[in-house]
């Protein structure tokens, strides 16, 4: 199961880095989401806002949105899916690997989001560094969660209209958390609750990925 | 689907190496995932999911709320409100003497009136002061029935929370 | 003839009971001490949210679960999980208008920010979630599969929405009938009250549940039917 997710970890992060579809479409459109952010808030508050942590993680849930479906089209590529079920693949290994791919990715833009809120928004920087482990694991539940949801509707009519339906009311915890999470880092309060939950998460989203991806894959 | 269709003479997939291992996989995820179901439910849950705050636990932390917008929560004294032009101003109260003075703007809700437990949404006047300025009064009621007329209806005990 | 009798008598006594939980609740019972005729709700609101939450989504939960179970694997497992999802998101939306109304006079707001009326919002996105999913795949079996994996999945919500008034401090009230300590916050006529209008709104589940059950198995046969006749069409313009 592990060699498998590796294997399958390693195939996806390969693509990724070779169409830097990630560099060049994904982390502008969360930038300039985070402009609009600002935008949308007028120049005298979007500076320090309290909503700085919100709009920070609405625009990671909009970018995981894309990226899901990124990591769904790739499955989809005429041949994949047949080796993949000529393998033989442990679909829980396929799950694991698909899911260390899409964390890695969001691992990625997250830092460039938090650098961009830090420098837009004027989060204040020490907090955003107090934040990085909950968000982490936040972004990690949210990869779990996103490659169950993206497997969930990939394939059908509309794919990528259908996935925010009904991934965004599961990632709703999540921003809650993570929001909570990373508010208390920058004005002090309970930050290692919400991270536990966070962690709870991640766990429950494995698990429950590990027991149902290959009832969603097998056909 | 199509793909699948499409390939000529697929030769059978081999089964899976052994049932039994996977379903003790399957025992096992959930077992990790009872338990993190328990770690949740241990953490005293998410408290800072709650709409308001009491007003004893406002009274306990006033100094680190300063003029910080809040909903505070309490039963109002008999005998305190006073009907003004742009509102109501009264007493909350919480358990034993803890009590804010509620200076209330806007029209407060059909059901407000004395004994009733009110969430109020403002902030206290000052860093220091036991004023609280209210921008809303939200009524919440109870999960009791109770009979306008009790001698209509005939209640088991009598005693009603 | 007994096997008939049952689902002949469903709808009689459904509107019977509706009825009367009309009749009791506006023109019998009486007015509450602090909320006056508003207390009149309570023989509405809560009902259809327990038909929303438990009868009809756990309804849906439960054959999701069977259909995915290989032993009890069947079509009508899948066709039922559908049918209750569509009729929970009627109650789910009633339940959402019904609160508001009540909320309005009594707490002062159509919406509050509350844990249990966000959660309950939630579910109903997902219930819509669930019809969209249905709707983008053409595959039965397929379909099938991921619409009850993602039932399953949404149903997490549902216990969330029961305890949200005991775990957090919510504006919403807490239970009346199912307490933590057993006691009834509510008595008399009231009680009884209460009672017929759990049961009228849990049997109006299930005729609307059966109702829609038929409704799909035609449209089912309506499809292959058509199907087969289109294909005979063809087949003769082929002979000529």
């Amino acid at each position: 199961m592990i060699r498998t997710a590796l294997l399958v970890a390693g195939k996806d992060l390969r693509i990724e880095l070779r169409s830097r579809v990630l560099l060049w479409q994904v982390v502008p459109f969360g930038v300039m989401a985070l402009l609009l952010c600002g935008l949308a808030l007028g120049p005298a508050h979007a500076g320090n806002s309290p909503a700085g942590p919100g709009l920070f993680y609405l625009v990671t849930l909009l970018v995981t949105l894309l990226m899901i479906n990124r990591s769904q089209a790739v499955e989809r590529t005429s041949g994949t899916r047949s080796s993949v079920a000529t393998l033989g693949l442990d679909p829980a290994g396929v799950f694991l690997g698909k899911a260390l791919a899409l964390a890695v990715e969001l691992w990625v833009t997250g830092l460039v989001l938090l650098a961009g809120a830090v420098l837009v928004l004027h989060t204040a920087l020490h907090g955003a560094l107090v934040a990085l482990p909950s968000i982490a694991v936040t972004l990690g539940a949210l990869a779990a969660a996103g490659t169950l949801y993206g497997a969930l509707t990939a394939g059908g009519d509309g794919s990528a209209t259908l996935l925010p339906v009904l991934a965004l009311p599961a990632f709703a915890p999540l921003l809650i958390a993570g929001e909570r999470s990373f508010s208390a880092a920058l004005h002090g309060g309970a930050l290692w609750e919400w991270w536990v939950i966070a962690a709870v998460a991640l766990v429950a989203y494995l698990a429950v990925g590990i027991l149902l991806y290959g009832v969603l894959e097998e056909s | 689907m199509s793909s699948a269709e499409s390939t000529p003479d697929l030769s059978p997939v081999s089964p899976p190496k052994s049932s039994s291992r996977g379903r003790w996989r399957s025992i096992g995820v959930l077992a990790v995932l009872a338990l993190a179901i328990l770690a949740l439910l241990s953490q005293g849950l998410l408290h800072s999911l709650n709409y308001f705050e009491t007003v004893d636990q406002v009274l306990a932390k006033r100094a680190s709320l300063g003029t910080e917008v809040i909903r505070l929560e309490g039963v109002v004294k008999p005998g305190t409100i006073t009907r003004t032009s742009s509102g109501a101003s009264f007493v909350v109260t919480g358990s034993g003497d803890h009590q804010v003075y509620v200076v209330a703007h806007g029209s407060p809700p059909q059901l407000f009136q004395a004994n009733i437990p009110v969430v109020v949404v403002g902030h206290f006047t000052t860093a220091t002061s036991l004023t609280f300025d209210g921008t809303q009064i939200l009524v919440k009621h109870t999960a009791s029935y109770i009979a306008a007329h009790p001698a209509r209806v005939k209640a088991p005990n009598g005693s009603v929370r | 003839m007994t096997k008939q009798l049952f689902p002949r008598l469903l709808g009689p006594v459904t509107l019977v009971l509706l009825a009367l939980t009309a009749w009791l609740g506006l023109w019998v019972t009486p007015r509450d001490a602090v909320q006056g005729n508003l207390v009149r709700l309570v023989y509405v609101h809560p009902a259809v949210a327990w038909v929303a939450l438990y009868v009809s989504f756990g309804t849906a939960t439960i054959a999701s679960v069977l259909y995915l179970w290989k032993r009890t694997r069947s079509i009508v497992m899948d066709r039922v999980a559908h049918c209750a999802m569509e009729v929970s998101v009627v109650f789910i939306v009633l339940t959402l208008i019904t609160g508001s109304i009540w909320g309005r006079p009594t707490w002062g707001v159509w919406w509050a920010w509350d844990a249990r009326l966000t959660s309950t919002a939630i579910l109903g996105v997902l219930a819509l979630g669930y019809l969209a999913l249905r709707r983008a795949n053409d595959d039965q079996a397929l379909r099938a599969r991921r619409s009850a994996v993602f039932a399953i999945l949404a149903a997490i919500n549902v216990p969330i929405i029961h305890f949200s008034v005991d775990w957090w401090k919510t504006l919403h009230q807490g239970a009346t009938v199912f307490t933590a300590n057993r006691t009834l916050l509510i008595h008399g006529l009231m009680a009884w009250t209460l009672l017929v209008s759990f049961l009228g709104f849990t049997l109006l589940f299930f005729w609307l549940l059966r109702a829609r059950y038929r409704l799909e198995v035609s449209r089912e046969r309506a499809l292959s039917v058509s199907l087969d006749e289109a294909l005979t069409l063809r087949r003769r313009e082929g002979a000529f």
